[in-house]
């Protein structure tokens, strides 16, 4: 592996880790007959290091010598923490393009595909839809709970995100009308209302707390399922 | 009859039968004397078949030393060399002892399919 590559690899470690290892680590990169998968599996482990850190007294040295600059340190957390958020949006963009498909197809003459009884084929179609609808933001929450499990995330960096993950599916609108709908893709908008949980506190908090449980259930029984085992 | 690609899937399949577990397979290099990352490598393909990346050989290596289980010796120019400590040496033969056993197991129950 050329010098270059080998320092830019290094340098996905973090700041303590290099301290420690880079210079063995650069030379090891640069003697070493590296194959294709070589990059791959450094740029795998420097994530790895980066979630959950090897050197943890190291880093805590460096942070109390550094008070200020150690958020930097912990943006990578906070990003997996975020994840949940562009992946649900995309979810509901999903559940979006499946709401227009289905109105071009059973309902293209009506100004909106809420509020009609649909029939057969149109019914389990829309039927589906909704369903996936309703589930994405757990589906979400498993997904966040396996990264979150793989890369031993701390629970409140778990916690932050399914909290996210249900005030956004709890405040999430969708709105399919020609003639209400006009800035929205095909006549088809989402919002996220933040502020109409308000109003219905009681109903919006329970929506959110239902999405929570769900979302959080298999990690917790992961969670009980363990500390069985371990004592 | 074994056509070529029959052949080819039994080689394949072969892979299956790599053991992987870097903490382990680096004890157990290290077991022969000290070593620095490259010759681990080398020797543990030799031994076992698997060829550790360099991120998966030093996630690896950190994880031990932060354990105690293995230190480093003195740098030679760039190189670090590793050894296995007194506490590395009994660690990987209570897990190579419960390897044995389960390994034994194992083939018993092959044997009576």
């Amino acid at each position: 592996m050329n010098r270059r590559l080998a320092r830019f690899l290094t340098r996905l470690y973090p700041r303590a880790w290099r301290n420690r290892y880079g210079a063995e680590f650069e030379a090891l990169l640069e003697t070493e007959r590296a194959g294709p998968r070589a990059p791959f599996d450094v740029a795998w482990s420097a994530l790895a290091e980066r979630v959950h850190p090897t050197q943890s007294v190291a880093k805590e040295q460096w942070f109390s010598a550094h008070p200020f600059r150690s958020w930097r340190e912990r943006a990578p957390l906070a990003m997996i923490c975020l994840a949940p958020v562009p992946m649900l949006v995309a979810a509901y963009a999903i559940a979006c393009l499946i709401l227009w498909v289905g109105w071009r197809m059973f309902m293209p003459g009506l100004d909106s595909p809420f509020g009609v009884r649909a029939h057969g084929l149109a019914n389990f179609y829309f039927q589906a839809g909704k369903s996936y609808y309703c589930a994405a933001p757990v589906l979400v929450g498993w997904w966040f709970e396996f990264v979150a499990v793989k890369f031993r995330l701390k629970a409140a960096w778990l916690t932050i995100g399914l909290l996210l993950l249900a005030w956004m599916g709890a405040a999430a609108r969708i709105e399919a009308n020609r003639r209400t709908v006009h800035s929205g893709l095909g006549h088809i908008s989402i919002s996220f209302n933040f502020c109409s949980l308000i109003p219905n506190a009681y109903d919006g908090m329970l929506h959110a707390a239902t999405i929570l449980l769900l979302a959080a259930s298999p990690y917790l029984l992961w969670r009980f399922l363990r500390s069985r085992t371990l004592s | 009859m074994r056509s070529t690609r029959h052949v080819a899937a039994l080689q394949r399949d072969s892979l299956a039968g790599h053991y992987s577990d870097p903490p382990l397979l680096v004890l157990a290099s290290l077991a022969s004397g000290p070593k620095h990352g490259h010759a681990m490598i080398e020797d543990i393909q030799g031994l076992c078949g698997t060829r550790l990346g360099p991120g998966t050989l030093y996630g690896a290596i950190a994880r031990l030393e932060r354990q105690g289980w293995i230190e480093p010796l003195p740098a030679q120019e760039r190189r670090q060399p590793y050894r296995i400590t007194p506490e590395g040496l009994a660690v990987l033969r209570a897990k190579l002892t419960t390897l044995e056993q389960f390994a034994t197991a194992g083939l018993r129950r092959l044997e009576a399919v």
